[in-house]
This record gives structure tokens, sequence and C-alpha cells, in this order.
């Protein structure tokens, strides 16, 4: 696994990330979340919950779905090279919530592929959104 | 791998299977788009007269609209909670959870926002350190309960209902 990234340089990354998947309309990008525990923070979570958090370590990816189809149109499969991404950071308790402040506004911005918030169709959608509520 | 009816019991259920499992609960992400089927090649064959029928046609199919899907799962455990939306407007409210998810938050903080009463909190504890069944019944629990706010003691006390009927089997 590559070295982490700083937090600019991530989220430039997955913005780069993002955009180019909602332009191609296609393909999927993977973001997980996990706490990073070495084995001095798990000495010390083990040792009885301490109020001392691990770094969260966040990773981004596109699963190689950009990358085009391997098998042409004859049937045959050509052999592509990989152009995976696969990035990732590290942030301390301390920067948490300045990091999901950014990570919100990189995810909002770049996952244009949703449905936009629709304000014409809010009288005709009134009795879809009481259903939808119940569902 | 139940998927929860809203966010909020989503990111509810996910703290508490976070409380329970810290060190290898993971929260995944996906941005995704629709797989597309290729164009039929039948229809590029056709006689001129329906060929410009079908080149009309494609004009008006919009982008095919992207689903966001949140997944928290516990490897150990076997449990696995999950979210899908396909609306922009709930993505910076998802991620701003997730980030509470990631600092450590309790239901307690979560919860406040929809369903109004922290009242059926001790009890909500005590399911997700039972196996993955029980984890389902509490999922399908808190979201009748997010369904409706107000009622949530009462849907506490169905909560227990529900784990004594499935421990018994």
């Amino acid at each position: 696994m590559a070295s982490h990234l700083s937090h600019d340089e991530f989220f430039s990354s997955l913005t780069d990330l993002l955009s180019k998947t909602s332009q191609k309309t296609r393909g999927s990008v993977f973001l997980t979340q996990k706490p990073l525990l070495d084995s001095k923070s798990t000495a010390s979570l083990t040792a009885g919950s301490s109020n001392l958090q691990p770094s969260i370590l966040i990773r981004a990816t596109d699963g190689n779905t950009n990358a085009p189809n391997p098998k042409s149109k004859d049937g045959k499969i050509t052999k592509i090279t990989s152009s995976k991404v696969k990035i990732s950071t590290v942030a301390s308790p301390d920067e948490l919530e300045a990091f999901y402040a950014r990570y919100a506004e990189v995810c909002k911005a770049g996952m244009s592929g949703l449905k936009k918030r629709d304000r014409k169709r809010k009288a005709k959608a009134k009795g879809g959104a009481a259903k939808g509520q119940k569902a | 791998m139940p998927y929860l009816p809203t966010s909020q019991a989503f990111l509810e259920q996910s703290a508490l299977l976070l409380e329970a499992y810290p060190e290898t609960t993971r929260i995944t992400t996906k941005y995704s788009f629709p797989h597309q089927k290729k164009p039929q090649p039948s229809s590029t064959t056709n006689t001129s007269n329906t060929a410009d029928a079908t080149s009309t046609t494609p004009a008006p199919t919009t982008a095919p609209v992207a689903a966001l899907t949140l997944k928290t799962f516990n490897p150990t455990a076997g449990i696995c909670l999950k979210y899908r939306t396909n609306k922009g407007a709930e993505v910076g409210r998802l991620i701003t959870g997730l980030g509470k998810l990631a600092g450590g938050a309790d239901v307690a903080s979560l919860g406040v926002a929809a369903t109004g009463g922290t009242g059926g909190g001790m009890g909500d504890v005590e399911m997700v350190d039972a196996p993955a069944e029980d984890g389902a019944a509490a999922a399908a629990g808190a979201g009748a309960g997010a369904g409706a706010p107000g009622g949530s003691g009462k849907n506490a006390g169905g909560k227990g209902k529900k784990k004594g009927g499935k421990g018994k089997r």
C-alpha cells in the first residue's frame, strides 16, 4: 500500500475522481473509513476503553470500474494495464471535525449524478412524498 | 443485510454497532452509476424510417441517476447495515453523520434530532451486543421509531418483544 496522502492531496484527488465518474456517468467510487489501529493504540483500547480515540483511516478507490470493458466486440479479451485509482489518508482525532467538513463539501460537489433537489415538483409530489415517508 | 428505511436509523444503528465493536467495524460509502446496457445493434440495422424514429428516442433519455449506498459492516459479528439513496440533498447530512460516527459519537448525540427522545437508548445498547438476528430486529424497530417520532417509548417495548420471540425459536 502506498503511503497515505496529506489531506490536501487526498481531497484534490478525490475531487478529480468524483468529477470524472460523474462526467462519464459510469463506474463507482468506494469510500471507506475505519479506525487505524497500531499496536500502541490497540493496547490502550484493550486496557479499558479510555477516551483516547484512534485515528481514522479513509480510503477512496474507483475499484477499477473506470477501466474500459476488457471484452471487445469480437468477444476477445484484450489485456489492459490497470488504471485503478487508490488513495488514502489518515485523520487524527483532533482534526476529524475539520476533515469531515471538507469531506462533506467535496462529496456534495463531486456527486453530481445524484438527484437534484427539485422545487418545481413540490406541489405535485405531495402525495408521493407522503408515500415515501411511510415506506 | 437489511436496508434501513431512513438515514437517521442507519446512523443510529451504525453508532450502536461501532459502540459494540469499535475496532473492527468499517463504513463504506459507494457512489455508483447503474449498469448501462448497450444499445441493441438490431435497431441500427433497420430501414431508414425506423432509424429516424429510433434516433429521436435517445435524446429524451436523461442521464442515469447515480446511487449512494452506505454500508456499515463488522466482519467478526457478521452484521451489515445498509442505507441507499439517490438524493443529492442528503449527501452533506450523511457525511457529517459519518464524521460523528468516526469521532465516536454515541446514539444519544445522534438521535436527539429526529427521534426526539433518548429514553430508548438504554434498550438499544443491549440489542447490539446480541447476535445478528437481534440486530436486524432492532433495526426494524428503530426504523419504525424514526418513521413515527414521539412514540419512541412504545417502540422500545415492541423491540423487546421481538427479541424474545426470536430467542425462543
